[in-house]
């Protein structure tokens, strides 16, 4: 008995390792890991987080680096020009990569990408300071309505996420707000807690790094975000906005069919450590479990779903 | 805040790690291309091994070595090393060709030391009523302080003034390339794929000063500095003498530095302009700006090393980076578990304080780690024979521009700019006024729509731009910097003509 | 040669219309953005960029002087630095990073090198171009992992 039992786990022991050295054979050395934005934003830090967790899988080293430049284009288009052998991959940001392929020519399609997997988003949320008169998400609605553009709301960039939902929120509830476009979400919340706008687009994130600065009035999300349980959704209060920016990361696409599935494997098993989960939540990132099979139905959904909304906003013809 | 966080930043390991630090931070600012956020970013991942405050103390030492190492070749070689360097070459390179360079390379030190001094007590002591700078500072106050710093365009240009605002004008026009900051449009590529990354800040600095110095430097068989036949072993008594003989002007730009630094808009080059502005305008008679003048590069090299500690505040009370360094420090924090933002102070705190006294341990260090390779790269600098320095220089260009983002486009069209800028500056067109431009550019740009879109949303555009009373402090320090020399001149002329009557 | 039609005179013309005409063509552009927004600064400054440098040429036309010019040195070595190192950048993705900074390095030596070659200055100066490439090239690659071609 003992010594099936001791059999069994050497047969499983020696699956395990033959396993993890198939997958990580075909990693030959540390993996360039290219951020298409400059430090601190939000995919940076998710990838920071991915980091030490990666390392201690399968032993090799993440290695950052920034390639800022066309709100993330510039690097998208020169992705697929890399060299496919797995040892470089690049993060993407929707609704970016629909977005801006579908607004000018800036030398990717949102089609050419080739995404492996989605790991997190960041649920959009309407922030206000702590002291701000808007109590509640009604309180906004109500003043907007009665000073049409008045209540001036911050963001970042034009035709982003933040943007996007600003347009749809108005379109909800219809009031009238002005939205302020900053140059990504540090200056955007600056902005806020400088009381230069009344409020601002953001992201969960950004309650989760003011703290007891700021007040987030609604979540775009499907339930509840387990860091900010007396936040109300948008759906509790009866606007249906469920959306954020979803960030996932990309091979070249040279790269075979074995790296693609290689990579998959690693980065859902990160993304399902439970100390990695608990580290994203705490830093309000919600997670998304998309890997390489169910990619190409989940970006279908989503483009159709960008590409509406833009339309109806006018960014694009 | 006690002084047990102090014997912990002063472990014999963290020293040298600070040693360290300083000494790969100061050789990495010196090699153009080469930045501090390169370096921390690649980095970071070995900190993960380490005690976070080790970590924390090794990354701000080479944060700090950096933005003086950047003097380096600012001084030697007119490029700046890093953009916060970009004020350094108006006096520095001058003083270097008259055979002053191992003197003005020492200065740096003496004023790096200072404010970086100055700047990290500011973190230390009053860093949560500092932070309220930040907040403070809306788009309007921006767009005033990119204009204040423009109007150095017109005392960098004595006689040229047309030349230099339409240099300074071209800049932004460069800073516009590609697509839109804050705004959707992609702008001025004319079809361009190349084109869409835009001009960057550094492989413009990089071929707009370093290209031509380097076509001038082949052209004539005339040696690259000066060089005292006498040459003076150490000039550091001297420097010291200079500094602290201008104890004022060091205060006050690492005072300008730190309050610079905290906003997260700005940066190390807006802090340099803004140092070097003031201290012109308070020039006295026997002083001569831009042709080797040692406050120039005292002013500078003070107020970009006090960004560091300025640009921690926000960072750490706010938990808004300031600049792309502080960003990844912030990422590293974050990656430790330590939570930034308005709690940080109590709850993280002896993580926070340990990188306090690390950073000010290391500022330190930077004084004897900084002059012993500021005499060293002196030396090589002058005695490598100029048909090595010209190519070796040039490699590094390569390497350094092709660094920044991994791509070759970049090179070539930093080559372009370098030919361009060689060209249009013997016709008068000098490059300073060009970088200004496509420095402050987009910070005018975003904070002139952002100002606008909130003024014309609640009807008061006027008081939006000229009600404030932040924004009204600098329109005066404006006019004052743009008519004093004016008037002054006037008034020098006319006492003239009256003691020729 | 008058001072109307020296190098200083007429290059300085034709900087300024340079920038003249670079003012122009950000206007053009400028008008075809979708969102107010980005056109507003592009086009004040391309305004500011004409107004100015008009005036630098006006003042120029009415005041003509020999300021300016390339000043005296050698063409070709001038031509030979700025060449080599686009041909390297050219070259670069074919044949990979050393051999190109060999090129670049090449043409910058023999550009920068007045006096006469001996066998020492060869051998040195060679030599110590190479230490200085392989060492800036592992630094890059190996210490910066930066994926050089």
């Amino acid at each position: 008995m003992l010594r099936r039992t001791i059999l069994k786990a050497g047969a499983a022991l020696a699956l395990v390792t033959s396993l993890a050295t198939v997958a990580s054979a075909e990693l030959s050395g540390p993996v360039n890991y290219i951020i298409p934005f400059g430090p601190g934003g939000e995919s940076d830090i998710s990838a920071r987080l991915q980091q030490p967790f990666f390392k201690e899988k399968f032993g090799q080293d993440l290695v950052v680096s920034y390639q800022p430049g066309g709100g993330g284009a510039v690097g998208w288009a020169s992705l697929n020009g890399l060299s496919g052998d797995g040892q470089t991959i690049m993060g993407v940001n929707l609704p970016h990569i629909v977005i801006k392929p579908a607004q000018k020519d800036v030398g990717f399609k949102t089609e050419d990408l080739n995404i492996f997997h989605m790991f997190h988003f960041t649920p959009d949320a309407l922030v206000v300071t702590a002291d701000s008169p808007y109590q509640t998400l009604e309180d906004l609605v109500a003043d907007a309505k009665a000073n049409p553009g008045q209540v001036t709301i911050s963001g970042s960039g034009k035709a982003s996420a933040n943007h996007l939902a600003q347009i749809k929120f108005d379109k909800m509830t219809g009031a009238t707000t002005t939205y302020v476009p900053f140059k990504g979400t540090g200056a955007a919340v600056t902005a806020l807690l400088g009381k230069q706008v009344k409020a601002e687009w953001g992201y969960t994130t950004v309650g989760a790094a003011q703290g007891d600065a700021v007040r987030l009035l609604a979540v775009a999300m499907e339930e509840r975000h387990p860091l900010f349980p007396d936040v109300p959704t948008f759906k509790e209060l009866g606007y249906d906005m469920v959306g954020g920016a979803y960030r996932g990361i990309a091979l070249p696409n040279t790269a075979s069919d074995e790296t693609t599935k290689m990579w998959s494997d690693m980065i859902s098993e990160v993304n399902g450590d439970e100390a990695f989960r608990q580290k994203m939540l705490d830093a309000g990132f919600a997670l998304l479990d998309v890997d390489a099979a169910e990619m190409d139905a989940f970006m279908a959904e989503r483009k159709e779903e960008y590409l509406k909304d833009a339309r109806e906003a006018g960014l694009i013809k | 805040m006690n002084f047990d966080h102090f014997l912990t930043a002063a472990t014999p390991f963290n020293l040298c790690l600070a040693l360290f630090g300083v000494a790969a931070g100061t050789i990495v600012g010196s090699i153009p291309g080469l930045t501090a956020t390169m370096a921390l970013a690649v980095l970071v991942p070995i900190t993960f091994s380490m005690d976070p405050a080790s970590a924390l103390i090794l990354l701000g030492a080479i944060y700090t070595g950096a933005l003086y190492g950047g003097a380096y070749a600012a001084i030697l070689l007119n490029t700046p090393g890093t953009p916060s360097a970009i004020a350094t070459t108006f006096d520095g390179y001058p003083m270097a060709k008259k055979g002053d360079g191992d003197l003005a390379v020492a200065l740096a030190c003496f004023a790096s030391v200072c404010g970086g001094l100055i700047g990290a007590f500011a973190l230390l002591l009053l860093a949560p009523p500092l932070s309220k700078v930040a907040l403070a500072f809306g788009p309007v106050e921006y767009f005033w302080l990119s204009v204040f710093g423009l109007s150095l365009i017109a005392s960098l240009s004595t006689g040229n003034l047309m030349k230099g605002l339409a240099g300074g004008a071209f800049g932004m026009i460069l800073s516009t390339v590609g697509v839109a900051e804050i705004s959707a449009d992609i702008r001025l590529t004319f079809g361009s794929q190349t084109l869409i990354s835009g001009f960057g800040v550094v492989g413009t600095l990089i071929g707009l000063y370093c290209i031509p110095v380097l076509i001038d430097l082949v052209a004539v068989p005339d040696r690259h500095l000066k060089v005292e036949k006498d040459v003076k072993s150490v000039r550091i008594g001297e420097a010291f003498g200079l500094a602290m003989r201008s104890k004022f002007n060091l205060v006050r730009s690492s005072i300008i530095g730190t309050l610079v630094g905290i906003l997260p808009g700005a940066g190390g080059s807006v802090a340099g302009l803004v140092a070097y502005s003031e201290v012109k305008r308070g020039a006295k008679p026997h002083q001569k700006f831009g042709e080797g003048e040692p406050d120039g590069i005292m002013a500078v090299e003070s107020a970009n090393n006090a960004t560091v500690g300025g640009g921690f505040i926000p960072t750490l009370v706010l938990g808004i980076p300031g600049t792309p360094p502080d960003a990844i420090v912030l990422g590293a924090l974050l990656v430790q578990g330590v939570r930034t933002g308005p709690t940080m102070f109590q709850q993280s705190g002896s993580i926070v304080y340990t990188f306090i006294y690390g950073l000010i341990i290391a500022t330190i260090m930077m004084l004897p780690a900084g002059l012993l390779i500021g005499r060293y790269a002196y030396k090589s600098i002058v005695t490598i024979p100029k048909a090595v320095l010209v190519p070796a220089v040039g490699f590094m260009t390569i390497i350094g521009t092709f660094a920044i983002r991994n791509s070759i486009s970049d090179v070539v069209i930093m080559l372009c700019l370098g030919v361009f800028g060689w060209v249009v500056a013997r016709f008068g067109f000098a490059a300073s006024p060009i970088v200004l431009g496509l420095i402050l550019g987009p910070i005018a740009e975003q904070g002139f729509v952002q100002g606008w879109t909130i003024g014309a949303a609640t009807n008061n555009l006027a008081g939006m731009f000229f009600g404030r009373p932040i924004s009204q402090g600098i329109i005066a320090f404006t006019l004052i910097t743009l008519i004093l020399p004016v008037f002054m001149a006037r008034r020098q002329t006319k006492l003239l003509e009256r003691n020729a009557k | 040669m008058s001072v109307s039609t020296s190098q200083g005179q007429i290059g300085s013309l034709l900087t300024s219309a340079f920038f003249m005409l670079a003012g122009a063509a950000t206007l053009y552009d400028a008008a075809s953005y979708t969102d107010r927004d980005s056109q507003v600064f592009p086009q004040t400054v391309a305004v500011i960029l004409i107004i100015t440098a008009g005036l630098s040429l006006l003042t120029r036309l009415l005041r003509p002087s020999d300021r300016g010019g390339f000043g005296a040195g050698s063409w070709w070595r001038r031509i030979l630095l700025v060449v080599s190192m686009l041909v390297a950048c050219f070259l670069m993705p074919g044949i990979g990073f050393l051999p190109a900074g060999v090129i670049a390095f090449a043409g910058g030596l023999i550009a920068a090198m007045h006096d006469k070659w001996t066998t020492r200055t060869v051998l040195l100066y060679w030599s110590s171009g190479a230490v200085v490439m392989v060492c800036f090239f592992a630094l890059f690659k190996y210490v910066l992992n930066v994926p050089l071609p």
